[in-house]
């Protein structure tokens, strides 16, 4: 027993040394290439119909018959907040995984294969049913909104797809740890058993509302649906999944950036933490998407007004550790002053400028979200432009810039290609179209929202009437972001696919920083995954029992389903 | 002494007059939020103040298990339903309230958890999870309002926040019972 664990340990050791010395493991490799060709297919098509709604909404496109507006809001929305960014992540977190853990393990290649097609099926099965107009019921699918049964068939095999590579992920991470008795998780990987977590906890309640709701509710086998308790369980889906594609971009952050600036890591400790803290605390934040939402009691909202606030902890830590790191950078490469580190920065290097500009962003972005957790003026603002404006500003800047960025090194690193300078440089240029689009739009929205300007409609001027004429000129100027940004996402497109197919072979790192020396090793409490994952569940339990019973005991009759398009 | 402020802090916010009446307005937040809460609270000034009196606690609960038995009992005595109504009615038991969850089961609880073995803190895992089967049982099934001071659809909210939390239990006492730590650690 002994002899075969020395000899698995030995194996793997060897694989590490494999993967370093040789860089990629091909097969491994192909997997996350596969997930990052569909998410950035998802991004030119997503990107595409955005154009079209951002020019519809600025009075200079109107849409054909067969094409309404709310089929396009339902599939950019699909496209961008559920297939690129899931697609992206575990594309980037399995080739984080192979390199960190000396690579795949086959039961776990064969596992992300599966996944991938079951993903795939489940997307054509969602697809199709929105190109037919049968299923325009936006991307948050809010009962008694009902589609064609078959896009919610289709959604069950994208959540059965994320708990094969779920599962998959935990599989490798306890090989790993079995052949690496007492030491911690590579941080890499840290992060990725966080995010995988944080899916399966996120999708075991949109499956609960599909399977035991939805789906019983649209083939007619029960006559209503108890609305409250399904827009309940999204939310605990919708909110973590948004913060999981946060948290790859985090994990980006703190790993990777670092060591593009030529810096080390921020506090090992502190970092492993930060992920504890999001990965308990997130799922709950999902109610304050629900501020506005009747038959919650208002001491419920209050309280998880404290709970949503409470994921802000860790965002300002990370805040704080990011300038730290690029301020002791800078100074070691000789800036002087007070801000000349800034100076000192690789500012034309678009693996850094890219995620640089995303959490930029997360500051207005995340001062936008507590202003949205915060009853009061959610009142003003929720059912407007603004929160348009803000998921525009958190996904569309913060995450998915970071996404970009980690697509000029991952995608040559995968393929055995090399970011060539030219490449580099038209990454700048899509980098700057992109700010600049996103600004004017997420700026525009942001100030029509204040002004009363709803979301989910498409283009009106309300009979003419005076007061939302005024709405137009910022309408326009969302037109002329979406055009720019969609530019962007062309270059974007086009620099991935180069740079998987054509640009020059060569072999690139695979960026990860190290600690400072001397630091302190973090405590090996914070790899005992299994009780982080009992309290999260205990802080979930606590959060939803109280409205949910309610909701549940005191449900009004329920609605039948209704085709609103 | 950073511990032993952060518990001081959040020991006078659970003070503070509307925070307590927010916490107590809902049954389940008072026992399952506000009741916790002043044991972590306890827990987490008792650190200074067991430095302090070291030789008291060495030979009084030298093992864990008196001090143990003592946070047991207090937990007890606050999931009774009575008791929980006159805190709410009864200037002193709130008081006394306000007293025995920091003092009585937070800083026992502290001494003694390192104390006891691995087998003794699953076996007060298990009575725990035990009891809260029981009482989830208790305020789901029970028909007549067993708190004056709330209705039956807290009692039914409660009965249910015990049971979840009863699951989650279980989910780490299998985890405790099926994963060995030395073949990671």
């Amino acid at each position: 027993m002994d002899a075969a664990i020395e000899q698995n340990r030995r194996a793997a050791v060897l694989s590490e040394k494999k993967n370093k010395v040789l860089g990629v493991c091909l097969e491994d490799a192909r997997i996350s290439k596969s997930y990052l060709a569909v998410a950035f297919v998802a991004l030119l098509l997503g990107g595409l119909l955005g154009l079209l709604q951002g020019l519809n909404r600025a009075g200079v496109l109107e849409l054909p018959a067969w094409l309404n507006y709310y089929q396009i809001l339902t599939a950019h929305g699909l496209l961008l907040v559920v297939v690129l960014s899931a697609f992206f992540t575990i594309g980037y977190f399995y080739a984080g995984l192979s390199h960190t853990l000396g690579g795949l393990l086959p039961k776990v290649r064969k596992l992300a294969w599966i996944g991938f097609w079951t993903k795939m099926v489940g997307l054509v099965l969602v697809v199709v049913p929105v190109l037919m107009n049968e299923a325009s019921v936006m991307y948050t699918f809010y009962p008694p909104m009902a589609a064609h049964p078959v896009f919610y068939f289709g959604l069950v095999f994208v959540v059965l797809g994320i708990w094969m590579l779920a599962t998959g992920a935990f599989i490798n991470v306890a090989h790993w740890r079995k052949n690496h008795k007492g030491q911690h998780l590579p941080i890499l990987a840290f992060f990725a058993t966080g995010v995988f977590v944080l899916l399966v906890g996120a999708t075991a309640f949109v499956a609960v509302e599909v399977l035991f709701m939805i789906i019983p509710w649209s083939l007619g086998w029960v006559e209503t649906i108890n609305v409250m308790v399904a827009r309940t369980l999204f939310w605990a889906f919708g909110h973590t999944a948004v913060n999981i594609w946060y948290l790859t971009a985090v994990s980006a952050w703190y790993v990777i950036v670092p060591k593009i600036i030529g810096g080390t890591r921020w506090n090992d400790y502190l970092t492993r933490v930060v992920v504890i803290a999001l990965v308990i605390m997130n799922i709950t934040g999902g109610f304050h998407h629900q501020i506005v939402d009747p038959g919650i009691s208002l001491p419920i909202k209050f309280m998880h007004v404290f709970m949503s606030l409470a994921i802000g902890f860790p965002s300002l830590m990370t805040a704080y550790a990011m300038f730290r790191v690029f301020e002791r950078t800078g100074r070691r490469k000789g800036g002087k002053g007070a801000l000349g580190w800034f100076k000192k920065l690789p500012w034309g290097d678009v693996r850094f400028l890219s995620p640089f500009i995303a959490m930029a962003a997360f500051i207005p972005a995340g001062a936008g979200g507590i202003v949205q957790s915060t009853n009061q003026l959610d009142q003003v603002v929720h059912n407007t432009m603004w929160i348009v404006g803000h998921f525009h500003l958190t996904l569309g800047m913060s995450v998915v810039m970071t996404f970009f960025g980690i697509s000029y090194w991952l995608v040559p690193y995968l393929s055995k290609r090399v970011l060539t300078p030219q490449m580099n440089k038209l990454g700048v240029i899509q980098t700057i179209i992109w700010t600049v689009g996103m600004v004017i739009m997420a700026i525009s929205m942001h100030a029509a929202g204040l002004f009363g300007s709803p979301r989910r409609t498409s283009f009106t001027t309300y009979g003419d009437f005076a007061e939302t004429l005024g709405w137009n000129p910022l309408m326009t100027a969302v037109g002329i972001g979406a055009t720019l940004l969609l530019i962007a996402v062309i270059l974007q497109v086009h620099a991935v696919f180069n740079m998987m197919f054509f640009a020059p072979k060569g072999e690139v790192e695979f960026p990860i920083a190290e600690v400072e020396k001397n630091e302190t090793a973090a405590p090996y409490m914070t790899e005992r995954w299994g009780i982080w994952v009992v309290v999260m569940m205990i802080v979930i339990a606590m959060a939803y029992v109280l409205p949910l019973t309610d909701m549940i005991v005191n449900a009004p009759p329920g609605s039948p389903p209704f085709k609103t398009w | 002494m950073t511990q032993f402020i952060y518990g001081l802090l959040l020991y006078i916010f659970l003070m503070i007059p509307p925070i307590a009446a927010l916490f107590e307005s809902m049954m389940i937040t008072h026992m399952h939020m506000q009741m916790p809460m002043l044991v972590i609270s306890g827990f987490l000034m008792s650190g200074f103040l067991l430095r302090r009196s070291h030789r008291f606690f060495e030979k009084w609960n030298h093992n864990g298990i008196p001090g143990i038995t003592l946070f047991m009992m207090i937990m007890i005595y606050w999931t009774i339903p009575r008791t929980m109504d006159e805190a709410l009615t009864m200037q002193t038991m709130e008081i006394w309230k306000f007293m025995s969850l920091p003092f009585l089961a937070g800083m026992p609880l502290r001494d003694s958890w390192k104390k006891l073995t691995k087998a003794g803190k699953n076996i007060i895992i298990f009575i725990f999870t035990v009891k809260y089967f029981g009482m989830g049982a208790l305020y789901i099934w029970s028909e007549e309002s067993l708190c004056n001071n709330y209705l039956v659809i807290d009692q039914l909210t409660l009965g249910w926040g015990f049971i979840t939390t009863a699951i989650c239990l279980v989910i780490y006492l299998v985890y405790a019972f099926t994963v060995n730590p030395s073949e990671y650690e």
